[in-house]
């Protein structure tokens, strides 16, 4: 078994979302384990201004051999386990990536890719389509508004191009065309705000990319930006932190606790700590009751019923609609 | 007092109830119901608001509305294409009074 790092950091406030659980029944409780999340690295050819992972091009974070198999061996022995998700930073600049994808697919697994798009341009990437599409992985691809825009403000300069050309390439070899290759893409607000209504904004999307660009997809996901790391940052820098939390809890809706991906999803870090969501990963709120909380040598089975650890961030993902990973949750 | 007009004064809009519970309640059953879906979609009645507190020059709208419009999608080149729809329209409001002076020029003068 290898080790585990331990760290020691302040715990983040908690109050403001544990008042309104405890009028909702008081905790939450994970159901079994259907979804693995592994976070292969902070490394990212993109540095959006809201990302919660602070990737980007300077990060070092790469997840080591030993855990990528210990998560690979972890998913074999829980076909009840049914999903893959792979993200990042950008995964697919991770060594084994293709590897990973391969082994899981090989083992009958639904795999997601969460892709940024343009990292099919980056060097060694230019056949990416194809292998996803070889794979047949479900991509989720990051774009947060048809507009380019508000897409450049937040995912930097030209990445609006780059993606509607990357978007083209995946439809060309058969993506999101209806056709059995799943592609969903994924919106944040840009900015201090709420999403919009998921479908309202689908439908936008769909025409205007369609139209403009002749692109096709599945779905649409919105999902609330979380008041932590990159994000967290800009609305100290702007004095948005206090107003963006009221924003967060007066939306807060009781509707999307069944729902919340917390309840059927483990997250792994690149060193292969565990945690309840790629958030707490973010935060080091370590999955309470399992000593130690890694994936090494894991039955994820034994993550039924834990007790979920929240603060006051969770808020983000029971704030109007809901968010989580898939999207909007009512 | 400050300013006129403050940021922080919107959350207090609700305080208007204190002196006049009654006009205040009537208000907010007419004002609620008339910018839910029907018809016109949330975001259709919101870039309404929006035009509507441009065109009436209150600052307090113009905020919140910005707010609403961005929680309902739309962005600054979407709010930029109302505010100018707005403005021309104010425009076109000014210059359409001057048909009263064509018309009273017509009667009283030669």
């Amino acid at each position: 078994m290898t080790a585990v790092p331990l760290r020691v950091l302040e715990a983040p406030p908690r109050a403001r979302f544990d008042a309104h659980l405890a009028r909702h029944g008081g905790e939450l409780r994970a159901e079994r384990v259907t979804t693995l999340q592994i976070n292969v690295g902070k490394k990212c050819n993109q540095a959006c201004r809201h990302c919660h992972v602070d990737a980007g091009p300077l990060r070092t974070e790469v997840m080591p051999d030993a855990v990528v198999d210990a998560c690979l061996a972890a998913l074999a022995r829980a076909p009840e386990c049914d999903t893959l998700d792979v993200t990042g930073g950008a995964p697919e600049l991770h060594p084994r990536f293709r590897e990973i994808v391969r082994r899981a697919r090989a083992l009958g697994r639904r795999t997601i890719v969460r892709h940024n798009l343009t990292v099919q341009q980056e060097p060694g990437q230019q056949d990416l389509p194809e292998f996803l599409a070889a794979q047949q992985c479900e991509v989720v691809a990051s774009l947060p508004h048809y507009t380019e825009d508000a897409t450049d403000r937040q995912r930097g300069r030209g990445v609006y191009d780059k993606s509607v050309a990357a978007l083209v390439r995946l439809n060309a070899v058969g993506y999101g065309g209806g056709h059995g290759l799943v592609l969903n893409l994924v919106s944040n607000p840009v900015g201090a705000f709420l999403p919009p209504r998921q479908q309202d904004l689908e439908r936008d999307m769909r025409l205007y990319l369609g139209e403009r660009h002749g692109i096709v997809f599945d779905r649409l996901f919105t999902i609330t930006n979380m008041p932590i790391a990159r994000f967290a940052d800009w609305l100290d820098q702007h004095d948005r932190r206090a107003e963006y939390m009221e924003r967060l809890e007066s939306a807060f809706n009781s509707a999307t606790l069944p729902g919340l991906m917390c309840r059927s999803l483990v997250s792994v870090s690149w060193d292969g700590r565990l945690f309840d969501c790629d958030f707490n990963q973010m935060l080091e709120l370590s999955i309470e009751g399992e000593e130690p909380a890694s994936i090494f040598g894991l039955d994820l089975r034994r993550l039924a019923g834990r007790r979920v650890r929240t603060a006051d961030h969770c808020l983000g993902c029971t704030a109007g609609a809901g968010s989580s990973c898939g999207g909007a949750l009512t | 007092m400050a300013a006129y007009f403050d940021d922080k004064d919107l959350a207090h809009f609700g305080d208007l109830k204190d002196h006049a519970p009654e006009l205040w309640e009537r208000f907010m059953q007419y004002y609620g119901p008339a910018f839910e879906p029907g018809l016109l979609s949330k975001r259709e009645k919101v870039l309404i608001g929006f035009a509507v507190a441009q065109a009436s020059q209150c600052p307090y709208c113009v905020d919140s509305y910005t707010q609403q419009a961005l929680e309902q999608g739309l962005t600054m080149k979407h709010l930029a294409e109302a505010m100018h729809a707005a403005a021309s329209l104010k425009a076109g409001i000014t210059l359409a009074h001057g048909l009263v002076a064509h018309n009273v020029d017509k009667k009283v003068s030669m």
